[in-house]
């Protein structure tokens, strides 16, 4: 701008100064953006005069601190992306307020020929018209942040549940404000005017939809994510619930569904089944899978067992069956003794030994047991008796022998 | 195999380790199998699992988001009533050791949400969480000792390595890596809650899950 006039070189003069005043005090505002005020410690009081000329920081009343104006707030929490202070501004009526007012100031600077003017009124309107849209992108960026987070700058899913229901609200009332946007109007309101209608209705136009289009798809993205919150707050207050009233009633018992004529299905689980396999032998095909299988079976190696490893099992044999086992011995060695004392020579038969005492042992356990008895003798001894099996074949064509029964006597001294 | 076989016959044979999961009594769910989940997305072939178990009187069932399969009884005899109730009162007993267990872990590890299938659990860092925490750490001894974890230990360590065993072997946890301390929650919690949900509204308990109510009280 070449003819700048006075005022507006001031302007400048002031802004630049001001602007300038942001990051000279950055970290004490930034301080002040975070806690509840900004801390006077490191100002000098000419800074502050200048930060509360500048308005980048208010005195809320006399006796307090001082902090951030709303607008610088707005600035750091925009300039940040930080969702939790962000404020989406979807006051349209007053933009359009504003572009009709510029439209008619401009309309009037071109009936006078004033075309200074007229170029200043133009990059107002300009400006304007780049505010609204810019306020338009700025909220749906914020909305898209916040969506992309999952809402992560809260942690509760309770604030998270809020922080959704209050995008929505945005979203339904930047709706709102595009609804405002009457392009009739418009229409008529440029007239024949070729900048002002490629600026008003064409450009304008193909921003609107692009920003129905964006808001439409947060809206329906926030109300599904709102409805995941709202599943996962059920499922907690679900097991939060049920947790409690079962600690509440300990006994308490539902009916048995299994036992309904319709069973539901949440209680109809079949019993496992498990598809064993076995090695089968009736596959010629198999067997050389089968032999290689068991050539790769891994040698069993029986380490030597010494006494006491195996003493554990002796110990715990039945004191009963021990006892039981030491008198059918005591038995047979009286047996025994009974041939050694008798006159006779003639073989003892074991059989009628044990019915002539009535000793009560079953047969076979007491013909086992002095055949034992012989073979356990000392090789010496062995020879002092004679044992005389009473054999016979099991059956005609088996040529197994079966011990009906055994007698004993002493061998003739040589 | 000969030429002779049917398209279906064929099909199966692709179906085999999963038929044999289901058989074996298992909950297949898209964090358990998910290759086999999303084959059991097809309605086709879950008619065609159902045919092949008819003999075994056995059909496949899911719960109703159906994020969870498993196998239920075709016909239901004595016997099978007889099974289904035994199990419906282990199912019972475990309900009050499980819910306390999910409200444990959402607490501890200050999430947003009961576990949903496919969270990642970690022992450590429930241990960590509960080392300096003299009330959690009472809670998790309470709960590994009940009879449905059934820890035996006095050791915070060996109380929850207990409680994840078991919750694996009740399929409700996944171990990815054997050697790796690291779970996976499984659809089985879901048809867990969505048992849970089920009671509540047959035996209509005064439990809400609504959210409107909650906060009114609050």
């Amino acid at each position: 701008m070449s003819q700048a006039t006075p005022l507006e070189s001031r302007l400048v003069t002031t802004g630049v100064e001001r602007l300038a005043l942001l990051g000279r005090h950055a970290e004490a505002l930034m301080q002040g953006y975070t806690q509840e005020e900004v801390p006077l410690a490191g100002l000098s009081a000419t800074a502050l005069r200048r930060l509360l000329a500048a308005r980048i920081v208010w005195r809320p009343d006399e006796q307090g601190g001082v902090k951030l104006t709303p607008k610088v707030r707005e600035l750091i929490a925009e300039m940040t992306a930080d969702e939790a202070r962000r404020h989406v501004n979807a006051d349209v009526a007053e933009a359009l307020e504003r572009l009709r007012s510029l439209v008619a100031s401009y309309r009037e600077s071109s009936a006078r020929g004033d075309y200074w003017q007229q170029e200043q009124q133009l990059l107002r309107l300009r400006q304007s018209v780049d505010d609204m849209n810019g306020r338009f992108f700025d909220a749906i960026d914020s909305l898209w942040q916040r969506l992309n987070s999952d809402f992560g700058f809260v942690s509760k899913l309770s604030d998270k549940v809020r922080e959704n229901g209050r995008a929505q609200k945005q979203v339904v009332r930047l709706l709102d404000g595009l609804e405002l946007i009457d392009f009739d109007e418009l229409i008529q309101l440029v007239g024949r005017d070729g900048t002002l209608r490629k600026l008003l209705v064409s450009q304008l136009q193909q921003q609107v939809s692009q920003h129905y289009t964006s808001l439409r798809e947060v809206q329906q993205r926030l109300i599904e994510l709102m409805a995941r919150f709202r599943k996962m707050q059920a499922r907690s207050r679900l097991v939060a619930g049920m947790e409690a009233f079962l600690r509440e009633h300990p006994g308490f018992t539902p009916g048995n569904y299994a036992q309904r004529s319709d069973v539901p299905i949440l209680c109809n689980r079949a019993a496992p089944l498990v598809a064993a396999g076995s090695v089968a032998l009736d596959r010629s095909q198999d067997l050389p899978t089968l032999s290689a299988l068991v050539s790769q079976l891994p040698t069993p190696s029986r380490p030597a067992q010494v006494a006491s490893a195996a003493a554990p099992a002796q110990q715990s044999e039945d004191a009963a069956v021990a006892a039981r086992q030491q008198a059918l011995k005591e038995d047979v060695e009286g047996f025994y003794l009974a041939v050694v004392d008798r006159d006779e020579p003639a073989p003892h038969s074991a059989l009628d030994y044990l019915a002539e005492r009535a000793l009560g042992w079953p047969d076979e356990i007491w013909l086992f047991q002095v055949i034992a008895e012989y073979q356990g003798l000392p090789r010496s001894e062995q020879q002092a008796f004679r044992l005389l099996p009473e054999e016979e074949k099991a059956a005609d064509y088996n040529d197994v022998r079966l011990i009906r029964d055994v007698a004993l006597q002493l061998a003739v001294a040589p | 195999m000969n030429d002779t076989e049917s398209p279906l016959d064929q099909n199966m044979l692709l179906h085999g380790p999963l038929l044999e999961r289901l058989l074996a009594g298992e909950f297949v769910c898209a964090v358990s199998d998910e290759s086999a989940f999303q084959r059991l997305q097809d309605e086709a072939l879950r008619d065609a699992l159902d045919t092949y178990l008819r003999p075994l009187n056995r059909r496949l069932a899911s719960n109703a988001e159906q994020s969870v399969y498993f196998l239920a009884w075709r016909q239901l005899d004595d016997s099978a009533r007889e099974q289904l109730s035994r199990q419906l009162g282990d199912a019972l007993n475990s309900l009050l050791p499980l819910l306390e267990w999910l409200q444990l872990v959402q607490e501890a590890l200050g999430r947003d949400s009961v576990l949903t299938p496919g969270d990642v659990l970690k022992p450590g860092e429930l241990q960590a969480k509960s080392e300096d925490n003299p009330s959690l750490r009472e809670r998790i001894e309470r709960l590994a000792t009940d009879s449905f974890f059934g820890s035996q230990s006095d050791q915070l360590d060996a109380q929850i390595k207990q409680v994840f065993k078991r919750l694996k072997e009740h399929g409700y946890l996944l171990q990815p890596h054997g050697e790796r301390q690291v779970y996976l929650a499984t659809g089985k919690v879901d048809y867990l809650l969505d048992l849970v949900r089920f009671i509540r509204d047959e035996e209509r308990l005064p439990v809400t899950e609504e959210s409107d109510a909650q906060e009114t009280l609050l």
